[in-house]
């Protein structure tokens, strides 16, 4: 089932008097549950589509349609209300709150979430994720004292505890290296499988491509192939 | 979830010095404004514990009291039309103790009323800080100007007048002493400052104080080291804050990008801003209001509660003004910013 759809999406950027079009016209649906891995030279324009779908910056033309609404005429506070409510987010970097603990991350998620679970559910809720990453025996640690994996895998925890109905990945495993890559992506695909949650993620690497179900590749603004 | 505490808790050192420069900075802001209130009090306790209404002089005197002499005529009038008036002069001059010693005094003499001590001829009522110096009641008193003696029938609590102790004669004994018939003012209470009298001059209470030279010059300098400091203090919040938000600019667009409201990071910036105020103000209005308990008897230092609250109320509101400034760049940053970004 179709949960996302691009539409002819185009992407103009204005500098001084310069246009430059980064987007020409993208067409791409996600179905429920897959993974669809974007990728392509380095501005192909895979991340300014990823954003576009994620609900981060304005189409110039185009539709986004999640579950059947059109994105692209939402207020910013509609379009926040989804990225709270419905995506989820991991990028190159974990980025996570220096100064909450790996358990705090999860519960302000669940609050920016506007989660409808009471608090004892929601620590019960925290405890499960955190074991499913494999983090549960560092809750109380702070960012500062975890690894680069560690907090990735945190950052993963924080994207899918509210349950997100998409997963907008932006290179999730470029800061790590090769045997951690592997470990945050088949973490990703596991998760992302048990909890149907549909991916769009980004990747310059090769290897990561095995973890998705869909490859679309792009070049010069533009779809090249859907494999 | 409260993030402000959190993070109030996770970088203590960081708070704690904001906090601290805001403690020194209002602490010394209250100790100004007492000194500057004590200083006023040194100055004119005399005319600012006189009830609201209207000071008259002589228009030719130029606005300066000693100059002013009030027609026998005009005083009789006014003093006859209103039944609370009083005419009365001051005169800033010396009084001999009993072992010789000169003490500077500020004469005042009036009409019968009951803003002003009243006395007979020969009598003088003194302001207690004399006292220190051994004068007693029953102590005779000479002046170089003056033929008799003057007997000291009593003493009062903060009567002061350019920084010197009032010394309350008989009218008689001031024409003696200053060679002058007539009176330099005359003081209506309750009066505004629509009741004019031909040829006088009139000022509000607040407008003779400004008349007082070294009051006026004296109160403009501490006030303008009082309004500097909270000026300071806004700046401080500005600065810090900004600091702190340059440096979190990462994060914040991490935060936005997740769904975070831009409100509940501006909710997080004031409620940090208002913990360390309210603490740094509670610890220096307590230390302030001791001193002001035990302030050497000498130093003119009066800080009351009410002003130390009104101030508070004043470095809360500029370090609202400058948290908010501050966050005004929160406002701006886009997700995508921070996306791009390295690791914040």
């Amino acid at each position: 089932m179709t949960l996302f759809t691009i539409d002819n999406v185009r992407k103009t950027f204005t500098n001084g008097e310069v246009k430059e079009e980064i987007l020409k016209g993208i067409n791409l649906s996600l179905r429920e549950g897959e993974i669809t891995a974007l990728v392509g030279a380095s501005g192909s324009g895979k991340s300014t589509l990823l954003t576009i779908a994620a609900g981060l910056q304005p189409t110039s033309d185009g539709q986004v349609i999640f579950e059947g609404k059109n994105m692209t005429t939402m207020s910013s506070e509609q379009v926040r209300q989804v990225r709270a409510s419905k995506f989820g987010f991991v990028f190159q970097f974990a980025h996570l709150v220096p100064f909450l603990t790996v358990e705090e991350q999860l519960m302000l998620m669940l609050d920016v979430a506007e989660s409808k679970l009471s608090k004892g559910e929601q620590t019960k809720e925290v405890n499960r994720i955190l074991k499913l990453v494999g983090m549960d025996h560092r809750k109380n640690a702070y960012p500062s004292s975890l690894s680069g994996g560690e907090k990735q895998r945190v950052a993963i925890a924080r994207a899918i505890i509210h349950k997100p109905k998409v997963l907008f990945a932006d290179e999730p495993t470029a800061s790590l290296d090769s045997k951690r890559s592997k470990e945050v992506m088949l973490l990703i695909r596991d998760l992302t499988k048990k909890l149907n949650i549909t991916t769009l993620m980004v990747t310059h690497d090769e290897e990561m491509l095995s973890y998705a179900d869909h490859i679309v590749k792009m070049s010069d603004g533009l779809i090249l192939g859907n494999v | 979830m409260n993030l402000a505490w959190k993070e109030i808790k996770k970088n203590k050192v960081r708070f704690l010095i904001l906090g601290s420069i805001v403690f020194l900075v209002s602490l010394l802001t209250f100790i100004i404004s007492g000194l500057a209130n004590g200083l006023s009090q040194d100055n004119a306790a005399l005319i600012k514990d006189l009830p609201e209404g209207q000071f008259y002089m002589n228009e030719d005197a130029d606005e300066k009291y000693n100059l002013s002499k009030i027609d026998s005529d005009i005083q009789e009038d006014i003093l006859n039309k209103e039944k609370d008036a009083v005419a009365f002069s001051i005169q800033m001059g010396f009084l001999n103790d009993e072992d010789d010693k000169q003490q500077s005094v500020a004469f005042v003499t009036s009409t019968d009323s009951k803003l002003f001590e009243n006395v007979k001829p020969g009598e003088v009522i003194l302001d207690s800080s004399l006292k220190e110096a051994g004068i007693k009641v029953g102590d005779t008193l000479t002046n170089n100007q003056f033929s008799g003696e003057f007997v000291v029938k009593g003493f009062v609590d903060q009567k002061k007048y350019s920084h010197a102790p009032v010394a309350f004669i008989n009218m008689v004994n001031y024409q003696e002493i200053y060679r002058v018939m007539e009176m330099q003012m005359v003081f209506i209470p309750g009066a505004d400052s629509s009741h004019e009298i031909a040829g006088l001059q009139s000022f509000s209470n607040k407008e003779f104080l400004g008349t007082i030279s070294s009051y006026s010059a004296e109160q403009m300098s501490l006030n303008m080291i009082i309004w500097f400091l909270v000026v300071i203090s806004g700046m401080l919040f500005a600065i810090f804050f900004y600091m702190m938000n340059v440096q979190k600019i990462g994060l914040y667009g991490i935060l936005k990008a997740i769904g975070v409201k831009t409100s509940k990071l501006f909710k997080m910036i004031w409620t940090q801003m208002l913990i360390i105020t309210v603490i740094s103000l509670i610890l220096s209005v307590t230390l302030s209001q001791v001193f002001n308990m035990i302030a050497p008897e000498g130093m003119p230092f009066s800080l009351t509660f009410e002003t130390t609250m009104q101030l508070s109320i004043v470095f809360l509101v500029i370090g609202f003004i400058g948290a908010t400034l501050s966050g005004l760049q929160i406002k701006k940053i886009e997700p995508l910013q921070a996306i791009q970004q390295g690791e914040a």
